[in-house]
């Protein structure tokens, strides 16, 4: 008899749970922002601005987000607000890993160029709090626009070890940032939750879900595409495997296909290049492919596309260490990336007195301009725009450049046949 | 009921579930120093203080068990139930079998699970009809060898997971957990390891000489 009813209980279990599979979102598509609905990018400027002298334009405003009085500062973050300011985010303490590190924000006032007030958003108390249980240290910050217009706040927590026993949390803001909700935590690792980070901006679905580019770094190092829906991760897909590839930015190329760059973690004697990784079908499943041939000295890459189709990196493009950060360019037509501006280079110094540039992290406000953070030598964080005029230029000339070089190519290739 | 409300319960209720299960494991560490199992009535009162002990602050920032929760997580409904079970009084051990298939299970599943190749398992936990039919299965098969509780256990973890109880969408979170693999896994080693030293006992004693 108590078998009987065991096995009712159990075809009462059955339909419930059949039932809950079929009311989960199905996979969408990647929702499609301007730069991709464009399908035909726009032509360069005309003549007259291709000759327009690059010193003529007004060049890229540097400044530093305020200073909070911590030693150590790392991770920032940026996302745009509605009434176009810049929202940053980065954790401060006196040193990675300490126990007063806390999630700070300040906003960019485009019109004035400054920056507020540094306010906290995430301490380690409030974060115990708020998810009901230890904590020993918090991580990198990463906002998302949600599709009903509310932001979210993507950050690390610790509970026991180093960054190997990271989990995700997340918290919710109607209000542009001022407030926030308790955290919620993401639940995306089968082993005590331990080892999800993340780093690199959120991708939109189509049915209004996030894909969070995550990572895994303790016994595995390889990136994960999280769906999350209100704070909830319901599935997930993996983007690598094994120790080599962590921190993946994703660049979407039309609702089915994107690209994802790595940050490489691989052992000594292999390429220390950008593994990649290619989808298509709105990351379901994920390829490892060919490296892009740019050197990586396992350190976080940033990117971003722009309205006009340009894609732009930012990166230490050396093999070790993090003294240089470049600002590269590409036509994805074309594929080639070149470098367009060195923001920081130290390679003249003895190694010791050689500064660390990382972790950037790039947005754009209205599709043409960009916003650029890094961590410059673990003491502050710089952040640099570049108007759309300065890219656009870029860009044009980039173009020419190209184009000079294919013609090249072509009349040497004629002249040996 | 709004988001708020329901995250609050849930954290609420995992701490709730957190501290019965620690205060369980409390006792069955005590009662291995103990040469009599204590009555029902005695694991229920201890039970319940100890898990008040560990689930309010007394004056701490946080409860005890918060800081059990920090290292551990939500433990899957399967394991809690065993441990919760296992202080009744009509309490029978588990079935050798299903030690020895959890075991199988984490041993293939962990290693996947945690980045080996491309193929996640995990991944199925969200959705998949096939991964819930597989474990229904599962449980029919712990019906059909006379194994109740193991049927009422797993359709719990199933309601469980539909009804997100827990934080994790997950239905592998519900079902297993590493502390349930280290148990079936130890278990199962120790099994083996006794047989063996029983067998060569017993051909020391009836060696023909």
């Amino acid at each position: 008899m108590s078998r009987v009813l065991a096995l009712c209980f159990l075809l009462l279990a059955a339909v419930i749970g059949f039932l809950h599979i079929d009311s989960r979102p199905i996979w969408a598509p990647f929702a499609l922002t301007s730069s991709q609905v464009i399908e035909e990018v726009d032509e360069p400027e005309n003549s007259k601005t291709k000759s327009v002298n690059k010193d003529s334009l007004p060049r890229p405003q540097s400044d530093w987000l305020p200073d909070t009085g911590a030693p150590s500062v790392h991770a920032a973050s940026l996302i745009a607000l509605n009434d176009g300011a810049v929202r940053a985010f980065w954790f401060a303490g006196t040193r990675e890993g300490a126990p007063d590190v806390s999630i700070y924000s300040s906003v960019f006032d485009v019109k004035s160029a400054n920056w507020s007030a540094p306010t906290v958003v995430m301490d380690r108390i409030s974060a115990e709090k708020g998810l009901s249980r230890y904590i020993a240290k918090l991580g990198n910050p990463v906002p998302a626009r949600l599709p009903d217009g509310r932001l979210q706040l993507f950050f690390v927590t610790v509970s026991i070890g180093g960054w190997a026993g990271s989990s995700i949390s997340v918290i919710t803001s109607d209000d542009e940032g001022l407030t926030w909700s308790n955290p919620q935590r993401l639940i995306s690792s089968p082993l005590l939750n331990l080892s999800t980070l993340v780093k690199s901006p959120s991708i939109a679905f189509a049915d209004g879900l996030l894909g969070v580019p995550a990572y895994h770094e303790w016994i595995g190092r390889f990136g994960e595409f999280l769906r999350v829906d209100a704070g909830q991760v319901i599935d997930k897909r993996r983007m690598s495997s094994g120790r080599s590839a962590i921190q993946p930015l994703v660049f979407v190329n039309d609702a089915q296909v994107a690209n994802a760059y790595f940050r490489q973690t691989r052992s000594s004697g292999l390429p220390k290049q950008i593994p990649v990784s290619h989808t298509q079908n709105a990351g379901q499943t994920w390829q490892l492919s060919e490296d892009l041939a740019i050197a990586n000295p396992n350190s976080a890459v940033a990117g971003l596309t722009l309205k006009s189709g340009a894609r732009i990196l930012v990166l230490n493009n050396i093999e070790s260490g993090r003294y240089r950060l470049v600002l590269l360019m590409s036509d994805p037509k074309v594929g080639q990336w070149q470098t367009v501006e060195v923001l920081e280079d130290d390679e003249a110094l003895p190694n010791a007195q050689r500064k660390e540039f990382s972790y950037p992290y790039l947005i754009t406000v209205d599709g043409d301009d960009a916003h650029l953070a890094y961590t410059w030598d673990r003491k502050k964080i710089r952040h640099r725009y570049y108007s759309s005029a300065w890219l656009k230029q870029a860009y044009s000339k980039m173009q020419t450049e190209a184009q000079e070089k294919s013609q090249e190519a072509n009349a040497l290739s004629q002249e040996v046949q | 009921m709004n988001a708020l409300v329901m995250s609050s319960l849930i954290q609420t209720l995992a701490l709730i579930e957190l501290s019965i299960t620690s205060a369980v494991v409390c006792i069955w560490a005590l009662q291995k120093f103990s040469p009599n199992p204590f009555p029902f009535v005695a694991n229920v009162f201890l039970v319940l203080l100890i898990a008040n002990i560990l689930f309010w602050p007394l004056g701490m920032d946080l409860p005890l068990v918060a800081y059990v929760r920090g290292v551990t997580g939500d433990l899957s409904i399967v394991l809690t139930l065993i441990l919760w079970s296992s202080l009744l009084p009509s309490h029978k051990p588990t079935p050798i079998a299903f030690k020895l298939a959890v075991a199988i299970i984490a041993l293939c599943f962990y290693p996947f699970a945690l980045g080996l190749g491309m193929i996640d398992p995990y991944a199925w936990g969200y959705g998949s009809n096939v991964f819930l039919a597989t474990v229904l299965l599962f449980a029919l098969v712990c019906g059909l060898a006379n194994w109740s509780k193991g049927v009422w256990i797993l359709a719990i973890a199933i309601i469980a997971w539909s009804a997100h109880w827990h934080e994790s969408a997950n239905l592998w979170d519900y079902l297993l957990d590493p502390f349930l693999a280290i148990w079936a896994i130890c278990t199962c080693i120790g099994m083996m390891y006794g047989r063996k030293r029983d067998k060569a006992r017993s051909g020391y004693l009836f060696r023909p000489g």
